[in-house]
């Protein structure tokens, strides 16, 4: 990703806490993608019952409307979401 | 009992007495199960498409929960189109499919397809049981899942060795009830009664949330000039002064006017879908919003709104009733503007005079409309008949209007009024269809005349794919591509082989009698109505344009048009 370019699409680092079950870190994907993030990077880690999984999502569409879906998932306890400092400090240089 | 009887087990226990399915391989445990259980009426479908989309019907018609069966593989990839329009239109739903053994997940054994990985974005929930064990909390959980908050469907995926498995009976506890808190209304309110030109907007989430008589008082409080959603229709009862009808796409003139006009947009349970909007930059201009939701997720989705309660639509709706009764709204001359509006921009379709004349969609429509009592329920399918049959049908309750709004899946109509007429027996349900649809679910007829269903069904036939012809003549310069299907079958003669009686009208002084030859009639019977080809659904707003640009009907072009073939 080139960051000098003004029209890349926004940044943001998602933490997400949801039960482990079949076809859970699928469903977590496919709401991604269909509301309009790209995966950049992930890291799930199996923490008792639970993935506690952390992603870093590009898409020039409003977070909080992919983390309003998110929330409706049934086995999903929480989603945090946070721009990148890096980001931040290149939007403020 | 084994996991297939836990099944049954539970459906007795949630008063399920009907379920629509489709046997197979997999599966058969529970249809076994099925042979010694009396108390499930297990209506056989002819494909599990029907089946998902019966279970719907009977799901609209009763808000209850609907629940089909199917095996794996094929069984299940045919049930995808009913749940997705159960998905996309909220319904509950409770999908049961078997899988293959679970030792052969993976496999590529015979019958067996990823129906958890190809179904996660068409469902409210899925669940691979991969324990027997855990099979009776699972069903408890997703029938109540499948119901509450916003609906949907639940798919539960069972492998046929999970459906053998003894299983001991789980210690049952209650939960206890959700109360749910209704948030504080008083910037709401004070926008309200700030507002010169309110407009009430609804949508589906009404009936969904069995919030009918809320919504009713508090449009009675309110005297709000409305206007409502596809799904919306019927939420104000045939006799409220202040419906506007429909807006959107093929929204009546009034409605559209009065969305564009409106100061303040009062939405209830609607999600702001682009037919409704039109192209959104240009929808309510000059309006705040308030937006009442169930479901978070819609508020704030495509229209930043300035107040948004979230919860449940009958507290929220019965607090605003009682504030509005206190001090109702001053609103007289934005309702008489509204009413003006009404008067002279509502939908329009002159009854024609001439006896001998060709029938035409609209006056059909506004005849059955005339003769069927109250309490009919009209599935339709997908097309013009479905916009004819939104604008020029009154309904009297939004569970009387069965249509496919979200995803707009032909061949919804005939299997939704078959679970219409399961759901209640002795109503008069009726499948308004065109000739498109109706071919896309015909092999149903055979369940009609199986289970003696007194169904009336009305073919609109145009010979051809109307509404695709339509868009094809206003936007893509009347260059017509693969929409003829005037070598249809003999629609009457088709009915007559599946032992159900039918009659062909064509002229506008049969209308009358064969609506009440059908009506009258005791048993399913179906009505081919002949219309003119080149009929359109006035008026219309081109796709992504804004809704103030309706287009009335134009002239049309004299040359002659060509099928084109690829």
């Amino acid at each position: 990703m080139n960051p000098t370019n003004e029209n890349a699409a926004p940044s943001y680092t998602l933490n997400c806490r949801m039960a482990q079950e079949a076809a859970a870190i699928e469903r977590l994907c496919q709401v991604v993608r269909i509301r309009g993030f790209r995966i950049a990077s992930m890291a799930v880690e199996a923490a008792g019952d639970h993935f506690e999984i952390a992603l870093t999502l590009e898409g020039s569409r409003p977070v909080a409307m992919l983390q309003s879906q998110l929330e409706k998932l049934h086995t999903v306890a929480e989603v945090a979401v946070k721009q990148p400092a890096a980001k931040l400090a290149r939007h403020s240089a | 009992m084994n996991g297939a009887q836990h099944i049954l087990d539970a459906f007795h226990r949630h008063h399920i007495g009907t379920v629509f399915g489709y046997p197979g391989g997999c599966i058969m445990p529970l249809y076994d199960a099925l042979v010694d259980d009396v108390g499930v009426e297990h209506v056989l479908c002819r494909h599990e498409q029907a089946c998902a989309l019966a279970a719907d019907g009977y799901a609209r018609a009763s808000g209850k929960l609907g629940v089909c069966i199917a095996t794996s593989g094929p069984g299940a990839t045919n049930l995808i189109t009913g749940v997705a329009n159960a998905h996309r239109d909220s319904i509950p739903m409770l999908v049961i499919t078997g899988q293959v053994a679970s030792g052969m997940i993976g496999t590529d054994a015979f019958q067996e397809t990823d129906v958890l990985g190809m179904t996660l974005g068409i469902v409210k929930h899925s669940y691979l049981v991969d324990d027997a064990v855990q099979l009776p909390e699972i069903m408890e959980e997703a029938m109540a899942l499948a119901q509450s908050g916003r609906p949907g469907p639940v798919w539960i995926d069972i492998p046929k060795d999970i459906l053998l498995t003894e299983v001991e009976s789980p210690t049952r506890t209650q939960s206890p009830a959700h109360q749910s808190q209704t948030p504080d209304l008083s910037e709401a309110l004070a926008m309200l009664r700030d507002a010169k030109r309110p407009l009430l907007y609804s949508g589906g989430g009404v009936s969904l949330a069995n919030a009918e008589d809320s919504f009713r008082a508090f449009a009675s409080a309110s005297a709000l000039p409305g206007v409502v959603t596809l799904k919306g229709i019927g939420n104000a009862g045939k006799h409220n002064p202040n419906d506007l009808g429909m807006l959107g796409m093929h929204g009546s003139r009034a409605a559209n006017r009065a969305v564009d006009e409106c100061d303040l947009l009062f939405i209830v349970g609607a999600r702001l879908d682009d037919r409704a909007t039109g192209k959104l930059d240009g929808f309510a201009p000059n309006a705040r919003t308030i937006h009442i939701d169930a479901d978070a997720s819609e508020i704030n989705k495509l229209r930043a709104t300035d107040v948004a309660l979230r919860g449940d639509l009958n507290g929220i709706l019965g607090a605003f009733t009682r504030e509005l009764d206190a001090q109702p709204l001053a609103i007289d001359d934005w309702r008489a503007q509204c009413q003006t509006w009404r008067t002279t921009g509502g939908f329009q379709a002159a009854d024609n005079e001439e006896p001998l004349a060709p029938i035409t969609g609209p006056a059909f429509i506004r005849q059955l409309s005339r003769i069927t009592p109250d309490n009919a329920v009209i599935a339709c399918d997908v097309g013009q008949h479905q916009m004819w049959v939104a604008q020029h049908y009154h309904f009297d309750h939004p569970r009387h209007h069965l249509t496919s709004g979200g995803l707009g899946a032909m061949g919804y109509g005939l299997p939704a009024a078959i679970g219409a007429q399961f759901a209640n027996r002795k109503s008069t349900v009726i499948n308004v269809t065109g000739d498109g649809s109706f071919m896309m679910n015909a092999q149903e007829l055979a369940t009609i005349r199986r289970y003696n269903l007194p169904l009336k069904l009305i073919i609109l036939d145009n010979q051809c794919l109307g509404m695709v012809r339509q868009q094809q003549e206003l936007f893509y310069n009347n260059r017509e591509s693969h929409i003829n299907l005037d070598d249809n079958p003999d629609f009457v003669a088709m009915a007559r082989a599946f032992d159900i009686p039918s009659l062909h009208i064509e002229r506008t002084d049969q209308i009358r009698r064969g609506i009440e030859t059908i009506l009258a009639y005791d048993g399913p019977m179906l009505l081919h109505v002949a219309i003119s080809r080149e009929e359109n659904v006035w008026p219309i707003v081109k796709p992504g344009a804004s809704n103030k640009e309706m287009i009335d009907e134009p002239k049309r072009t004299t040359t002659a048009k060509k099928e084109q073939v690829a």
